[in-house]
C-alpha cells in the first residue's frame, strides 16, 4: 500500500494544477493510496510509524526537500517496529522548487515521478547522520573558524567560505558527485577566493565558535557536533537517470 | 628532459585536495593521490602519489610512492618512487627516493640518499617479520 505525505505548501493555490496532475497519473496507474496532509499534524513521525504499522510498504513524499527530511527519519527509525520499517520503501514525487534531492534521485517532474513509482527501480542509499539528524543531501556550515577532528588530525579552514558535507548530491559545476553507497561523505571546503579543500571522510567531529551547522536546509544544530555515514540506511524508489551508480 | 606539467596528469582526480587556506594538524594519512596546496603539521603518508603546491608548507615526515613538490617541506621524505623536485622546492630533511628530478632554484638541506629497491627492501622485512611471528 502507498501512502501519500502532503507537505502544508501544496495547499496554495499555485500548486493545484500540479497536484491534480499527478493524482490523475497516479490513478491511470492504479497508485492510489492513503493521503496525509501535513499541514496540522504536529506529531509528524508518530503519524507515519502508524501507517508502516497498519502496512504502508512505500512513503511517498509529496514536495519539495523540507517534505523528504520531515519524514526521513520517521521511516529508518526502526526502533518501535522492527522489521516493519526496514523494508518500508522511501518515494518522491517533487512539485514546486528546491527539489534537488529528487533530481539527484533521476525524479524530473511530478508526472515523471509516478512514472517512476511504478517501475519500483529500488536502490538502498547511505544516510549522513548529524548528532541524531539524519540527511540525505547535505549539510553546511561557514568554514571560518570552523574545525573538523578526526582523532588522529584535525583540519581549519582559515578564510570566510562554506564548508559542505555531502553524502547524495551531483554538482558538475564545482566538480562534485558523490556515491551515496561508498560508505563516505565528500567533505568540500571552498573559500571565497582560494582553490577549495576536497576530502572524503566517514567520521568527525564539527565545530564552528560563530555558526550553526544547517542540516539538508532544515534543521540548524549547534556545534560541536559528531557527524558520521550509515550505509545503505533507506530503500529509495529512484529513476534511471539517477547521478549515482 | 622532465615536463612537469605531464606529472601533474596523475593529479587531477586526486581523491583529497588540501587548499590554500586550510591547515591540517597530526597523522594524515591516506590511500589514494594527495594534493597539499596549504599548511600541514605532524606526518603525511599515501600508498599513491603526492603534489606539494608552490605555497604549500609542509612541516611533517612525507611518506609516498611518487611525490612532486613545488613548496617547502621541514622533515625527511621517503619516496619509493620517483621524485620531482620543482624550482620552488625547498627542504628541509633527509630524503630517501627511487628516482629523482631537480628543477633548477630547489633548494635541500639535508641528505639525499638513493635507495633503488626501497620498496622491494620493505617487502623483505616485512616477510622477514612474519617468519619471526611464525616462529
Amino acid at each position: 500500500m502507498h501512502v501519500y505525505i502532503y507537505d502544508d505548501y501544496l495547499n496554495k493555490s499555485k500548486y493545484n494544477k500540479a497536484v491534480n496532475r499527478m493524482e490523475i497519473r497516479l490513478t491511470d496507474l492504479g497508485l492510489n493510496g492513503k493521503i496525509i496532509r501535513l499541514g496540522g499534524i504536529k506529531n509528524i513521525k508518530g503519524t507515519i510509524q502508524n501507517e508502516i504499522k497498519l502496512g504502508a510498504k512505500t512513503i511517498v513524499a509529496v514536495g519539495n526537500n523540507q517534505t523528504v527530511n520531515k519524514i526521513i527519519g520517521a521511516i529508518i527509525d526502526t526502533d518501535i517496529y522492527g522489521d516493519f520499517q526496514k523494508k518500508t520503501l522511501l518515494g518522491i514525487i517533487p512539485i514546486g522548487d528546491d527539489n534537488s534531492i529528487a533530481t539527484s534521485f533521476g525524479i524530473k517532474n511530478e508526472e515523471d515521478a509516478c512514472n517512476i513509482l511504478l517501475a519500483r527501480r529500488i536502490e538502498k542509499i547511505d544516510l549522513g547522520l548529524v548528532g541524531d539528524h539524519y540527511f540525505l543531501n547535505e549539510a553546511n556550515i561557514g568554514s571560518l573558524g570552523t574545525n573538523i577532528d578526526l582523532g588522529d588530525y584535525s583540519i581549519e579552514a582559515e578564510d570566510k567560505g562554506i564548508v559542505r558535507i555531502i553524502n547524495l548530491l551531483s554538482d558538475k559545476v564545482n566538480n562534485i558527485n558523490s556515491n551515496p553507497h561508498d560508505g563516505l561523505l565528500d567533505i568540500v571546503i571552498s573559500p571565497r577566493k582560494k582553490s577549495p579543500t576536497i576530502l572524503k571522510l566517514s567520521k568527525f567531529i564539527i565545530t564552528s565558535i560563530t555558526e550553526q551547522l544547517l542540516v539538508d536546509g532544515v534543521i540548524s544544530v549547534k556545534t560541536p557536533v559528531e557527524v558520521s555515514v550509515v550505509r545503505d540506511r533507506v530503500s529509495v524508489i529512484v529513476g534511471k537517470d539517477r547521478s549515482f551508480q | 628532459m622532465f615536463n612537469r606539467e605531464n606529472k601533474l596528469e596523475k593529479f587531477k582526480d586526486a581523491e583529497t585536495i588540501i587548499g590554500a587556506s586550510i591547515k591540517v594538524k597530526g597523522n594524515f594519512h591516506g590511500q589514494g593521490n594527495i594534493v597539499i596546496e596549504g599548511m600541514l603539521e605532524g606526518s603525511l603518508k599515501t600508498d599513491a602519489n603526492i603534489f606539494i603546491g608552490e605555497k604549500a608548507r609542509v612541516i611533517a615526515n612525507v611518506e609516498a610512492k611518487d611525490l612532486v613538490i613545488n613548496g617547502e617541506i621541514k622533515g625527511n621524505i621517503k619516496v619509493k618512487g620517483y621524485l620531482s623536485l620543482g624550482g620552488t622546492a625547498k627542504i628541509n630533511g633527509d630524503i630517501q627516493y627511487g628516482e629523482i628530478s631537480i628543477e633548477k632554484g630547489a633548494a635541500v638541506n639535508g641528505q639525499l640518499t638513493a635507495v633503488l629497491d626501497l620498496g622491494k627492501k620493505n617487502d623483505n622485512r616485512e616477510i622477514e617479520k612474519d617468519k619471526e611471528i611464525e616462529e
